[in-house]
């Protein structure tokens, strides 16, 4: 298996080696890597209009999933046999990918001007500030080299994690007219749709990635539960708080009252599959992100048919007006090796206009980081126009991009997994999830 | 003397056939290092430069990217064994799923596929369309087959709802078969059975129509009955083709985990992992953490393992042969 996976680094970055052309480019094109298919398009439309005014083609390519993108960049890096740019993670391919050398330190190029594009909440986002930096001292740190004041990428897309997706024609079939504001609602509502739906009433989620559970479900709803200060807590140290805590207990028993409505076999769905399990009437709520609305587009839904809404918190929980703060989703970042790093700094800020970032996001249904005026809607359509209306700030609004509360190698998915086998599972009672889950963050202290 | 003076001496006449056929052997040299040296370099490159780098690696930390690894000595075999509390319960984990597997599969591969052998002997009509039937899932297997294995054995997949209507809906999975953890592992287990089988049958197949018929007509004469003659006279001779069965079954077993990679990614929950799937996470689903040694460390542990079941094998196909 050593000689496995080896062999599979060397044998990719020699099939990456033989086809440079495909990559870097030099002159008037620019290769552009993204892991979104559904980008593709957006970004070829809007590329057309950059080749008009400054003659430099951008050429696009997807490889997608997550995993295989990061392993062709892995191979690529190799051979040195980059391409201009990539779409990233930001905050996370970025920063990793960056402090490994791959990428051009872009801290002297944005200024003001450019930053004034973006909107206020955005615009430190690809930047390396002092907690970025302090987490990256952590042993088994994924970003260990990161120095502050360099920025790894501009933002592309914004948006959320925590959206319930519904169908709006089973919602009023059941007499659900107004989408749920309160957890104990929501619950109502899934009790209502199943008893109409039995066989596809159902909440479906890509368990097959466990974090989807944990981070874009429980962690919402454990937020508005408790409050900003005790949310965070859960993920500490002190016995007395975390998951081990009374409080945790009280989260997970809170969490596990959707149990009863998991739809059939969501625990063995990935996430592209859980979403066409929706978009094609196999369960009538999805828990996604922003971005979600795209896929199922592509995949036959109508939008029209969708109502979406923030996973609410519970009627007697700290935070009373629960919302959901946008953060960057994903960047773009410009690699060491380019050999038109002008070219693709003025690329960079080409997408960054008011009127460009618009048409790519009514294309790619995705939220761009610009401000769109006063009604989003007439820009990206009225579904994602409302759920950038939904967003919020300040301590009501949780923010999935905010990862300051917790230790600085952490890793999701051990401990998500530990909650599946509470819910959807029923392997395990509340408090032991909450010890297990406990004693795994710790772990992750541990090495802090 | 002049005898000795021409034995010993330099002798023209002897000479030139020596000088040719010293010649000949030189080209001939050549020419046989012409042809292994693309082997030999082949292996250089693709064996041992990645046996040494894959067993460098296991010493070191590296995410894939860094220009540099950071060495860590004997670390990530320490941690994969005990010492992470957040590596080492899922290796210990994916260990124990790995030995249930390595229990079950080489047991229900030879359960099933020498009584199949037997009878696809004993079949007069149709043997060779029959046999290519049973070979049908070597054949076709590979990623579409395990993907339509997954739709089968969803909640509404063909399996419940054959059971459904057999009548046998108590049988039902209605989390589907992958998707409860009691299950999961189980029909994972038969999925890779599935897929042994025909080597195994064929095996068995070629190896039954080696079998001597006088031994199995003299047994007859004496009135042993089909039972006894499969039992006493053709299993035993067929041992050592068990051992091999036993053997492939236990390496796939151990190292193999593109069905569990495929049809489950170690789910739900962790409760179909293995440690050839933990391995492959180590190395390419791990978020960019620098966990590329650990993965290293642990595809050397499993070589190890195969290793030592590889002599055990040698051993015991000696003393049955």
């Amino acid at each position: 298996m050593a000689v496995l996976v080896a062999l599979a680094l060397t044998a990719t970055a020699a099939a990456c080696g033989g086809d440079s052309d495909d990559s870097s480019s030099s002159g008037k094109t620019l290769v552009m890597w993204t892991f979104k298919q559904s980008h593709v398009k957006a970004l070829e439309k809007v590329a057309e209009g950059f080749a008009q005014e400054t003659g430099v083609t951008v050429k696009v390519e997807a490889y997608g999933p997550d995993d295989v993108f990061v392993t062709k960049v892995q191979a690529a890096a190799q051979t040195k046999n980059l391409p201009d740019l990539f779409e990233v993670h930001t905050t996370g391919d970025d920063f990793a990918w960056g402090a490994a050398g791959l990428l051009t330190d872009l801290a002297k190029d944005v200024d003001d001007a450019w930053l004034n594009s973006y909107l206020p909440t955005v615009r430190q986002d690809g930047l390396v500030n002092d907690e970025f930096y302090q987490k990256s001292l952590a042993q088994d740190a994924k970003t260990k080299g990161i120095q502050v004041g360099q920025r790894w990428s501009v933002p592309l897309t914004i948006g959320t994690f925590g959206i319930v997706y519904a169908n709006k024609q089973r919602l009023t079939d059941a007499g659900v007219t107004t989408a749920p504001t309160t957890w104990e609602d929501f619950i109502s509502t899934l009790q209502k749709v199943k008893a109409k739906n039995p066989d596809n009433g159902g909440v479906t989620i890509g368990f097959k990635a466990p974090t989807t559970g944990l981070e874009w479900f429980m962690q919402p709803m454990a937020y508005g539960l408790l409050g900003p200060d005790k949310f965070h807590a859960l993920f500490g140290k002190d016995k007395s708080s975390n998951f081990s805590s009374p409080a945790g207990t009280q989260v997970l028993e809170t969490y596990g009252q959707i149990t009863p409505y998991w739809q059939a076999g969501t625990q063995s769905l990935d996430i592209d599959a859980a979403d066409l399990a929706f978009a094609q009437g196999k369960s009538s709520f999805d828990i996604g992100g922003t971005f979600t609305l795209a896929f199922l587009a592509q995949n036959g839904m109508d939008p029209s048919n969708v109502v979406t809404f923030p996973v609410p918190a519970p009627a007697n929980g700290a935070v009373k007006d629960l919302s959901l703060a946008p953060f960057t989703l994903t960047g773009v970042s410009v690699s060491a090796t380019t050999k038109n790093r002008d070219g693709a700094i003025q690329w960079l800020k080409y997408l960054a206009k008011a009127d460009v970032s618009a048409t790519f996001a009514k294309e790619a249904l995705d939220i761009p980081p610009t401000d769109l005026g006063a009604d989003p809607s007439t820009a990206v359509g009225p579904v994602l126009g409302a759920m950038i209306a939904s967003f919020g700030s300040g301590p009501s609004a949780y923010n999935p991009g905010d990862t300051s509360y917790r230790p600085g190698a952490y890793d999701g998915v051990p401990v998500a997994s530990t909650l599946m086998d509470f819910s959807p599972l029923k392997k395990k009672s509340a408090a032991d999830t909450g010890a297990q889950m406990a004693k795994q963050i710790d772990a992750f202290w541990a090495k802090q | 003397m002049a005898i000795s003076t021409i034995a010993k001496g330099p002798s023209p006449t002897r000479r030139a056939p020596s000088r040719g056929r010293s010649r000949y052997r030189r080209s001939e040299t050549a020419w046989g290092y012409a042809f292994v040296l693309p082997a030999i370099a082949l292996f250089a490159v693709m064996g041992v430069y990645t046996i040494v780098y894959g067993f460098s690696l296991s010493f070191a930390s590296w995410n894939g990217f860094t220009p540099e690894w950071r060495w860590v000595g004997l670390k990530n075999y320490a941690d994969l064994l005990w010492a992470d509390p957040q590596y080492a319960p899922l290796v210990h984990q994916a260990a124990l799923n790995t030995m249930w597997v390595m229990i079950a599969v080489p047991v229900l591969t030879v359960l099933v596929s020498f009584p199949l052998a037997v009878l696809l002997n004993s079949v007069r009509r149709l043997k060779t369309v029959l046999r290519s039937v049973y070979f049908l899932p070597h054949v076709t297997s590979g990623i579409a087959v395990y993907f339509a294995w997954v739709y089968v054995l969803q909640p509404d997949g063909a399996i419940n709802l054959l059971l459904r209507s057999l009548g046998l809906g108590s049988l039902q999975q209605p989390q589907g078969f992958l998707g409860n953890p009691t299950t999961a592992l189980p029909t994972l287990i038969v999925i890779t059975v599935w897929t042994s089988v025909p080597v195994a049958m064929l095996l068995y197949l070629a190896s039954l129509q080696a079998v001597d018929p006088s031994l199995i007509e003299a047994a007859r004469v004496d009135g042993a009955s089909t039972w006894q003659v499969t039992r006493r006279i053709v299993w035993p001779l067929l041992r050592p083709i068990t051992a091999i069965v036993v053997l492939l079954a236990l390496r796939d077993s151990l190292q193999g985990f593109q069905t569990f990679l495929i049809m489950t990614n170690g789910g739900p929950g962790n409760h179909t992992n293995v440690l050839g799937l933990q391995t492959y996470r180590l190395a390419f689903l791990s978020q960019l953490s620098p966990t590329l040694g650990l993965s290293s460390a642990l595809g050397w542990m499993l070589f190890v393992g195969a290793l030592v079941l590889a002599a055990i094998n040698v051993r015991v196909l000696r003393r049955v042969t």
